[in-house]
């Protein structure tokens, strides 16, 4: 029974980070680029989401739209100022300038909303409802169909439409795409505005659960591009999968001392199934990854020309 | 290597320099005196960067938590065991040391981003232990009363003392890291950078090279460490967090990647900006993002050389005409009584197969290339030519067969072996440093088997092997009939002649056997005749060449026999004039049906 709470957890820690990972591969398929600043994208979505939320009482849901076109217009100027102009140049160099805003924005954050967690607004409401003699977050459930809602939404967008082709062929080659007519700057800026939004989103739905404040970049980034290392470079799906083990592992190794009852009663257990020894062993086993399949669990879905 | 002299910024930085310490040991005041100490050790915590940055070019973000390690050990073994700064360097800096090279083993060898991202993780590994371990970390509270600086039995009194010492050392590892930079191991370094490939493909290590670049990095982070945990006197996590590594990043950049006096200067500037930046109270971290941006954006190359640029666009620099370097000649291959000719073949081919996921880009491909002999490798585009030239050179493995050379199993060796055994190669794409000179980009490939910290660092101020090897690279360049252009960088110049340069660095290896891949692409028809008129006479006399070329008249001037490969598979091979007859030769480039 708490194996299927802690798993519905899980879930919606996972669909957020989805959200995250999906952003950042988004933007390194269209321009072969790390977007360090993904995780401080998810941070100022959660201030917008709180922000909003002073002026207008309303339910999350209905914030929600809006903290996605404002972080949508926040990307196209993102893509302008960390991007557009460093294009010709190695991805290093994006790399770095990702880094600056990231640094601008926490800092940012930090001078407006001061380094206090806060909290969003909840989707439709906060408290529990029990379903099948389960007891489960409202909250944890409206993030689980949000965010599959906007992976949905993003897989229509990508796969079902003239645009999400045009996004792709640039994505793949953006010579060849320049060549064929297709306005590789403006999908490259819509990319980003996507990303951003997407992080925004993310943002806005872990910021009800889990607070915000203005440090959290780092650890969402790391949670990113964690997940895209195990789910394969630019692989989309796999960005998915990778974030949702990520969200599993987190919730169920601090959990295995109440599962396994025999782990509990070892006097080292507060130690070892702390919080943080559970962000350390999950370290390492990217570094085991990374140490052993060098080219990610799934391989690259983006091959570099040598 | 650059064209416009840079000795005029060097003296300015050196006046700024003296002004600043004639200021803070005059007249600073203590808490003055305090800001620059942190700056001194900025500056060596960002020197060390630039050998892993700069000179690798992998972005580690690691160098923060190796200052941070090393400053936690010189801090604990200070107040836990009353061990003085000196007496724990060796742990202070071995600790990070250690770290750097156990993790070096599964990072070194990643891409870019996996290595930042591995460098990243590792930062947090270190910073949770150091929260999470309170009984000897005083967890996040951290440690207070940590000793003064002390030096062989002498305390080091704060503000002056420990402002001359510090900046001392620091003088240290910057002459350290400028004499690093600026010989043979600099030069090799800056190919690498552009295009490890290359490098390995005249011999460089570029596995070592990183790694040591990445150890020098954690050395000189260990040393920032324990200096800054004695000037400050208390350690807490916040030196393992992001901040700090951030701050060395800003610094390396706005110095200029492999600028080591632009990366002093910048250290200064930058610690020293949040007392300006005063009003903007804890803030001043929006400066540093704002200004990292504008540097990448606006001056790559970091605000020294940017400087530097400004002021020969306003005046330009008389730089009196290069005195032209003596070719010293070098007796290689045949001619120096080494030739191949009695082991012949010299390079065989077994059963060569490999395939790109559904594609089989070689099929089983065996041919022979006999010692001294000059053979046309042809086929149409998609025949597998150059994955057979990446195979030889141990770019690729092969799925199977065996690839020897002068009678040895050659399969299992990584590229830099293969060209020390003597297979040197060029691309076809052109994989020179554009910003160093056409004599230092061939000069670079003599001796590049021999780098090392010992030699670097041996050299002295007069580098007499640098002067040896750019003599000889002009001999090389002198062969390739590119003499004349020897000093300009190779980014200025024109394609036929980079060309030229390219395959003088691969001679420069003094080749057994010369892989050249598509040579006359791009050349124009006397160029070509040129060009070929050199390879016969050069190589005839020294080594054994394989030549990969569409263009069947330009092979004709000088190739003894051809072999023609077609979806991956050895379809005719003979003398010249028998394989351009062969019915299937002629079917894989025209089509069927077509009558000769």
């Amino acid at each position: 029974m708490i194996t299927l709470q802690l798993l519905i957890d899980a879930l919606a820690i996972g669909a957020a980070y989805s959200l995250v990972a999906l952003g950042f591969v988004l933007i390194l398929n269209a321009t072969s680029a790390v977007n360090f600043s993904q995780g401080d994208l998810v941070m100022l979505g959660g201030f917008v989401a709180v922000a909003l939320a002073a002026y207008l009482p309303v339910p999350g849901i209905v914030l929600l739209p809006l903290v996605l076109v404002i972080m949508a217009g926040l990307g196209l100027v993102f893509s302008a100022v960390a991007y557009f102009p460093l294009r010709r140049r190695p991805p290093e160099a994006v790399f770095i300038s990702t880094i600056a805003v990231g640094i601008i924005l926490q800092n940012g954050a930090n001078a407006v909303f001061g380094p206090e967690p806060q909290a969003a607004p909840a989707l439709l409401g906060s408290g529990e409802v029990e379903l099948g003699g389960l007891s489960i977050g409202r909250q944890s459930l409206a993030v689980i169909a949000t965010a599959i809602v906007l992976i949905l939404a993003l897989r229509w967008l990508l796969g079902g439409t003239q645009f999400g082709r045009r996004l792709r062929a640039t994505a793949q080659d953006p010579d060849m795409a320049a060549a064929v007519g297709i306005p590789v700057s403006a999908m490259i800026a819509i990319t980003f505005a996507l990303a951003t939004a997407l992080a925004g989103a993310a943002g806005a739905l872990l910021a009800h659960n889990f607070f915000v404040t203005p440090t959290d970049g780092t650890n969402y980034i790391l949670k990113a591009y964690i997940a895209v290392t195990i789910g394969g470079w630019g692989s989309i799906p796999g960005a998915v999968a990778g974030a949702g083990l990520i969200a599993i592992f987190e919730v169920i190794y601090p959990a295995l001392p109440i599962l396994v009852p025999a782990l509990g009663r070892v006097d080292w257990s507060g130690i070892a199934f702390s919080q943080t020894t559970s962000t350390i062993v999950l370290d390492a086993i990217i570094l085991l990854i990374l140490l052993v399949r060098p080219q990610g669990l799934f391989g690259e879905a983006v091959r570099q020309r040598p | 290597m650059n064209l416009a002299s840079p000795r005029s910024v060097n003296l300015q930085l050196l006046i700024g320099g003296i002004v600043v310490a004639i200021y803070a040991l005059g007249f600073g005041t203590g808490y003055t005196q305090r800001v620059l100490s942190v700056a001194g050790i900025y500056a060596l915590m960002a020197i060390g960067y630039q050998f892993i940055f700069g000179y690798a070019g992998a972005i580690a973000l690691s160098q923060g938590a190796f200052m941070g390690l090393g400053a936690y050990v010189s801090g604990i073994l200070s107040v836990r065991y009353g061990i003085g700064f000196d007496a724990s360097l060796p742990f202070s800096l071995g600790l990070p040391l250690l770290v750097a090279f156990i993790v070096a083993v599964p990072v070194l060898r990643l891409q870019t981003h996996y290595f930042a991202l591995a460098t990243l993780i590792i930062s947090q590994i270190i910073l949770l232990i150091a929260i999470q371990w309170v009984d000897m970390t005083g967890g996040a509270n951290g440690i207070g009363g940590i000793h003064p600086l002390s030096l062989l039995g002498w305390n080091v009194p704060p503000g002056q003392a420990t402002l001359i010492l510090i900046w001392s050392v620091v003088a240290l590892g910057a002459a350290a890291a400028w004499q690093f930079g600026r010989g043979s191991l600099g030069q090799a370094y800056a190919l690498m950078r552009v295009n490890s490939v290359a490098a390995a493909s005249i011999g460089i290590d570029t596995a070592r090279l990183r790694l040591i670049a990445f150890l020098l990095s954690s050395a000189y982070a260990g040393l920032a460490g324990a200096f800054y945990v004695h000037a400050i006197r208390v350690i807490s996590p916040d030196v393992l967090e992001l901040p700090v590594m951030v701050t060395c990043l800003t610094i390396a950049v706005v110095g200029g990647r492999t600028r080591t006096a632009g990366i002093v200067t910048a250290a200064v500037l930058i610690i020293e900006l949040p007392e300006w930046f005063r009003f903007m109270q804890k803030y001043y971290l929006i400066a540093y993002g704002a200004i990292l941006l504008l540097v990448v954006i606006a001056a790559p190359e970091g605000l020294v050389e940017a400087w530097q640029r400004i002021l020969t666009r306003l005046r330009p620099a008389r730089v009196a005409a290069p005195s032209r370097i003596a070719p010293i000649a070098v007796s290689w291959g045949h001619a120096a009584g080494r030739g191949d000719v009695a082991e012949s073949p010299l390079l065989s081919l077994t059963e060569i197969r490999r395939h790109f996921g559904g594609v089989r880009a070689l099929d089983g491909v065996s041919f022979d290339v006999a010692a001294g002999e000059i053979l046309g490798l042809i086929g149409p585009n998609g025949s597998g030519k150059t994955t057979l030239v990446n195979i030889v050179s141990g770019i690729y493995r092969p799925d199977a067969g065996r690839v020897r050379f002068g009678g040895a199993d050659i399969t299992p060796l990584s590229p830099y072996e293969i060209a020390r055994l003597g297979i040197a190669r060029t691309f076809q794409t052109v994989a020179l440093v554009d910003a160093m000179s056409a004599l230092d980009n061939v000069a670079v490939a003599r001796g590049s088997g021999r780098l090392s910290l010992r030699q670097t660092f041996s050299v002295g101020i007069d580098d007499a092997h640098l002067a040896r090897r750019r003599g000889e690279a002009m001999g090389f360049l002198d062969l390739m009939g590119v003499a004349d252009d020897a000093a300009r960088p190779c980014g200025a110049l024109a394609y036929g002649l980079r060309r030229r340069v390219e395959v003088a660095r691969a001679l420069a290896t003094e080749p057994r056997l010369l892989l050249l891949d598509e040579p006359a692409t791009g050349l124009n028809q006397s160029e070509q005749e040129d060009f070929a008129r050199r390879m016969a006479a050069i190589v005839r006399a020294r080594c054994t060449l394989l030549v990969i070329e569409h263009n069947i008249p330009f092979l004709n001037a000088f190739v003894d026999r051809l072999v023609c490969l077609d979806y991956g598979r050895v379809i005719a091979q003979g003398d010249v004039a028998s394989v351009q007859r062969d019915a299937r030769v002629i079917e894989a480039y025209l089509g069927r049906g077509v009558v000769p």
